[in-house]
């Protein structure tokens, strides 16, 4: 075993929250995805259910990147493999974006 | 580990090998589909008519359903490494059978999605939005039966004689399964929610 976690009853407990959690976030991402923004906020609106979803799934991902991925626990170099090409996705994004046609 | 030299651990990172290269892999992955994304982002805001009236035509229910199989498919997984861990080889190959039925689970409700989308005469070439939800979805059904052979594998091998005694192993391939779930995290949103309904 290499991570240096918590013994395993921790480990479960930890398992099981981060699945409620999980499966929590993801009730609260369809709700959020509905249709509750007045229609006069327009394209505002719209960023804002991008936005509320969008940041759901990013905690999501970090829950499973930091519990199940056990990113807490090792060794801190490995969360370059993740940081690197998240850091590149934006740098992306940004390019094609803002800088694009 | 006492001394700072073996050959079953990487140096600098302390993980195995495998682990290691694992994780490698998977920044490669989060790249591959960032291409996706930062593509679909593109398309999305030149032709914001077309795709949230095509993304009106998903089933997010059924996306739904299936965003609940793989979390409860990466909670089986970790909780099989975690007995295998302790020597417990029964539950290990009980929560490693439910995520390889979670797995299986997941694809029939993707060829469920698939054979509506095509009853409707709704194919990858009829427009780019669904091009993309064609190609990232089944990129991503890839992801998961490529992340199920080796489970079957080590599933079938834990009923041999000699049992299947490689956490590390189980803990590597979960690593993996784990990414699976986190590209859907992101897929569902994307492609089924974020579009204004009309």
């Amino acid at each position: 075993m290499s991570g240096h976690h918590p013994d395993s009853n921790a480990m479960f407990g930890s398992y099981i929250r981060v699945a409620s959690a999980l499966f929590g976030l993801t009730v609260l991402t369809v709700l959020a995805a509905m249709d509750w923004v007045p229609k006069s906020w327009g394209e505002a609106g719209n960023t804002l259910h991008i936005a509320i979803g969008l940041l759901i799934a990013v905690v999501k991902s970090f829950m499973v990147f930091y519990i199940f991925m056990h990113l807490k626990f090792d060794n801190k170099f490995i969360r370059a493999f993740v940081f690197v090409p998240i850091f590149l996705f934006f740098v992306l994004t940004f390019a094609l974006n803002v800088l694009g046609p | 580990m006492s001394s700072g030299l073996s050959l079953a651990h990487e140096p600098v990172s302390k993980v195995p090998h495998g682990k290691l290269a694992m994780w490698i892999f998977l920044a490669s992955e989060i790249m591959f589909f960032t291409g996706f994304f930062g593509a679909f982002i593109v398309l999305r805001n030149s032709n914001l008519e077309l795709f949230s009236h095509s993304a009106g035509e998903l089933n997010k229910w059924l996306a739904l359903l299936n965003t609940f199989i793989l979390i409860g498919s990466s909670l089986t997984m970790a909780l099989s490494i975690l007995n295998l861990e302790k020597g417990n080889t029964g539950k290990f190959k009980l929560f490693l059978g439910l995520t390889i039925l979670c797995g299986f689970g997941f694809l029939i409700v993707k060829t469920i999605e698939y054979s509506t989308k095509f009853g409707h005469h709704i194919f990858p070439w009829t427009n780019v939005f669904f091009s993309f939800y064609f190609l990232m979805t089944g990129f991503h059904a890839v992801h998961v039966i490529a992340g199920m052979i080796p489970m079957t594998f080590m599933f079938i091998k834990a009923f041999t004689k000699k049992g299947y005694n490689h956490p590390v192993k189980v803990e590597t391939l979960g690593l993996y399964w784990h990414f699976v779930d986190l590209v859907w995290i992101f897929l569902f949103p994307v492609l089924y929610l974020i579009f204004p309904s009309h």
